[in-house]
């Protein structure tokens, strides 16, 4: 179990380095840099070039590539190149709100899609065609189109907040600041997990038509078993195997894909600084954010794995 | 600079200052992006501005509207007969928010960190006059004399972008070659000191900046009320656009910083019927789109190519081919003006409307075009140059600015129609400065800020030796015969003490640079400025901050 867990931390931590790496020299590699929007704000060329000068930018990215390696050997991310503040500060304002983005949204995704994805294979009828249509329909619309939907909901109804997000006040107890952030986390979170859930749906439902199809089933419906029992007792730990698969990169893909959203309904995760690192050629600053979402990644697939190996006794005996 | 015509009428219309300002209350505006660093040294972008506007003092300011220069923390000044030295009163008895005196000192050493090397200011390119830096000195606690390198036309319009820091709180951090280190956006608002009408409250990253009065600010009303009237100002941070146009027609926000994008005007027009906001049409834009084709040298391409493309007839015909009455209607959904150049009537004294114009006339373009060499010899539509390659040329443009991919499809669906094929090429900002630093592109359709309308002010366009003359930057000697002129003229313009001199030396310019059309314009757009009905006291203007550029007069209607 040790050989495990020292495999997967492993893995964990070159996924992460190799993606921020790829990250900072995407970055670094594209056109233009971080000293550009100055030059549109009229600040004089014989500053801007001494500003490049300073920051390093006048160096092979290659030479950039690698003093930023050194900082990473001492755990330091480096300085963002335009806040001029450290990555590790920059990131740590915000993961938080990403993290609990992320989670609420992949909650809400399991609660929607599990149990429609076992009714619409278990079922036969227009209920199951319905959940299938809905489904094809909510993949068809991207996160960032929904999420806008969504605000244009919250701006006619005044229901929910059209953006942002704005703490309950100081000493207002943990029942008001849970329901406040309820309350500015419910647009974002059904933006990000409708897609999901859909994807969930799609896939347990798949599974529950193939476990159901199975002999031993068969025998157990042949000897007068009840549905009801046959699907949630009998066949649904066998038909959780491929969603458990796949939570590793929902999770990753979860996590990645609220940047958008975050942008749109204005939620202060890393989406908005993802953004900025991304247009302003900030390439610590883009390195860090990919650093964080490939941690999101990581634990994802650790997550899965624990989870595959929970449902599936013969995973436990390989990885022991 | 006019101010503008209202969209609506009646008594509480943005522009009219009420009767009896109430004192109290909280606005809440909204910004696309954040500051990224309390330290206007070391940040320039809009949000960086707005942030040292609200909470730093400036000696004086330019009025938004009226466009002249008016006392700040000095409240007067005097030029010298060498037309070089100015001398200024400090106003007395004004304190910092921190509490501590404001005094000459403060703006000596609000100087010399704009030329500290080891500060390396993003301020300090606009503050030298020719490359060399004001002489700045203070007789006494209350009165600065600042001598310029040479006589200046501007005069001390430049100091309206230059923030008094307080001494007290940075010396000793300038004295370190700190001063880069100093405030940024993770100092506590307690450690932050200044003479503008707010003080930071709280910074939450990625989601607001709360601003507070400043209790020491030291103007007031003329009804001798202290300034400002708002208790609080909240400026929220909303990236996507269309959520913030979404959050100001439902009430969530008051104000934005930024002008109404063409396509949201119709709506917001609906809604100021409806009561729900304020629209002002403030007036005709002082920064439009341009075009132009690269005239360096080093332009890659055929020699064929570089003959028509670089040929000051193919420009002519450019803007003789292009309908610009189409260009208003389809990129600005109606709400702009036809131009022909730079300068449009929002400047002001500077706008001189009887320049020579290459008007619509596909004719005259199909003309220009066949003196050229070029002709549709195989009848496919395309002209062809005298090396029977087509007349092909790309155009790039920014990439996610709708204005700018509108209009570049229109130019390119203009040209078609004379036989000229264009190729629109969209990139984003990073790479279109890049291919524009390199010289690495045909023509470039794109735009920037301007904040001051005085010409003095844009002679990086303007002089052959520029960094925006975008057609050809940067030349050591002018390239051509017309440029040397520009060049005399404003040069001139520039060191004139004299306004009318000055408008008639520019009035030149423009002309010249009129008739060989080195840069292409099409449409100005009217600046639409929303606010919600609670917004009273707004004089916006068409420059940014459109409204809150000077937020200490504004207002709750009501009050809080």
């Amino acid at each position: 179990m040790i050989a495990y867990a020292v495999r997967r931390l492993v893995f964990a931590l070159t996924l992460v380095f190799l993606v921020s790496s790829a990250g900072l020299m995407l970055v670094g590699l594209a056109p233009g840099d971080v000293t550009d929007e100055l030059f549109a704000t009229g600040v004089s060329a014989e500053t801007i070039a001494r500003e490049r000068a300073r920051l390093g930018l006048d160096r092979p990215l290659v030479e950039q590539y690698a003093a930023w390696l050194g900082r990473v050997s001492r755990l330091d991310l480096g300085t963002s190149l335009r806040y001029q503040r450290p990555v590790r500060d920059l990131l740590a304002e915000r993961i938080g709100f990403t993290a609990t983005l992320g989670a609420a949204a992949l909650l809400l995704a399991t609660a929607i899609g599990l149990p429609l994805g076992v009714l619409a294979g278990s079922r036969r009828g227009w209920l199951p065609r319905i959940v299938r249509a809905t489904s094809i329909t909510v993949l068809s619309v991207p996160p960032l189109i929904s999420a806008l939907l969504f605000a244009l909901l919250a701006a006619r109804t005044g229901w929910f907040p059209v953006s942002g997000f704005t703490p309950a006040p100081a000493g207002a107890g943990w029942l008001a600041a849970a329901s406040n952030l309820a309350w500015h986390l419910t647009l974002p979170t059904l933006a990000l997990a409708l897609p999901f859930a859909a994807t969930i749906e799609r896939l347990q439902a798949d599974a529950t038509v193939s476990a159901l199809g199975e002999p031993h089933i068969l025998a157990a419906r042949g000897r007068g078993m009840s549905d009801a029992r046959l699907v949630w007792r009998h066949s649904l730990k066998p038909a959780l195997r491929p969603v458990a698969a796949i939570y590793g990169i929902v999770i990753g893909t979860l996590f990645s894909g609220s940047f958008a959203v975050e942008f749109v309904s204005g939620w202060p995760g890393l989406g908005r600084l993802m953004y900025d690192a991304l247009t302003s050629r900030d390439i610590y600053l883009a390195a860090g954010c990919a650093a964080a979402g490939s941690l999101f990644l990581a634990v994802g697939t650790i997550v899965s794995d624990v989870a595959l190996a929970s449902l599936d006794p013969r995973l436990r005996r390989q990885s022991s | 600079m006019a101010a503008g015509s209202l969209v609506l009428d009646g008594p509480d219309r943005p522009g009219t200052p009420p009767a009896a300002p109430a004192r109290g209350g909280e606005l809440v505006a909204s910004y696309r992006s954040e500051p990224v660093s309390f330290n206007r040294h070391l940040a320039s972008r809009a949000a960086d501005d707005l942030f040292s506007r609200l909470t730093q003092g400036r000696l004086v300011r330019r009025h938004r509207i009226t466009n002249e220069i008016e006392p700040r923390l000095a409240e007067s000044w005097a030029l010298a007969d060498d037309g070089l030295t100015y001398t200024l009163a400090l106003r007395r008895n004004v304190r910092f928010s921190d509490g501590e005196p404001f005094t000459s000192a403060d703006v000596l050493f609000s100087f010399r960190a704009v030329y500290d090397d080891a500060t390396n200011s993003q301020l300090a390119g606009e503050l030298k006059i020719g490359g060399a830096p004001l002489d700045v000195s203070a007789p006494d606690d209350h009165t600065v004399v600042i001598r310029f390198p040479s006589p200046f036309g501007p005069g001390l319009r430049i100091l309206d972008g230059l923030p008094i820091l307080p001494r007290h709180k940075l010396e000793a951090a300038l004295d370190e070659g700190r001063l880069r280190e100093m405030w940024g956006t993770s100092t506590p608002p307690s450690e932050l000191a200044g003479l503008g009408p707010f003080v930071l409250a709280e910074y939450t990253p990625g989601q607001r900046l709360v601003f507070a009065r400043n209790q020491n600010f030291w103007a007031r009303d003329a009804a001798g009320v202290q300034l400002p009237y708002l208790d609080r100002l909240v400026v929220e941070t909303v990236p996507e656009q269309n959520v913030e146009m979404l959050r100001l027609e439902s009430g969530q926000l008051d104000l934005t910083t930024d002008e109404a994008r063409p396509e949201d005007v119709a709506a917001f027009r609906r809604a100021a019927e409806a009561g729900r906001l304020q629209l002002v049409d403030v007036g005709i834009a002082i920064d439009p789109n341009l075009m132009w084709i690269n005239l360096r040298p080093d332009l890659k391409a055929s020699d064929s190519k570089r003959a028509w493309l670089q040929s000051e007839d193919f420009r002519r015909a450019i803007s003789h081919a292009v309908d610009r009455d189409v260009f208003v209607n389809t990129v600005y959904l109606g709400a702009a003006e036809p131009i022909f150049g730079p300068v449009t009537p929002s400047y002001g004294i500077w706008y001189t409307p009887d320049l020579p114009v290459y008007a619509f006339d596909r004719t005259r373009a199909g003309s220009l075009l066949n003196g050229l060499g070029l002709a549709d010899a195989t009848g496919d539509g395309v002209l062809e140059d005298r090396s029977a390659a087509p007349v092909r040329f790309s155009l790039i443009t920014q990439k996610g600015n709708n204005v700018r991919e509108r209009s570049a499809a229109v130019i390119q669906d203009q040209l078609r129609q004379v036989g000229i094929v264009v190729d629109v090429v969209g990139l984003d900002q990073g790479a279109v400065f890049q291919r524009f630093s390199t010289g690495d592109y045909d023509a470039i359709f794109f735009g920037v800020d301007i904040t001051d309308p005085d010409p003095a002010l844009m002679a990086e366009f303007w002089l052959s030796s520029g960094a925006f003359h975008f057609w050809n930057p940067g030349q050591a000697t002018p390239a051509t015969e017309w440029e040397a002129r520009i060049d005399d003229l404003m040069r001139r313009h520039v060191t004139s003490l004299d306004l009318d001199e000055r408008r008639d030396l520019f009035a030149e310019a423009q002309r010249i640079l009129a008739e060989h059309v080195p840069v292409l314009y099409f449409a100005a757009p009217h600046v639409y400025v929303a606010v919600s009905p609670r917004v009273a006291n707004a004089t916006p203007a068409v420059t940014k901050p459109q409204v809150l550029w000077n937020a200490e007069v504004l207002a709750v209607k009501g009050g809080g």
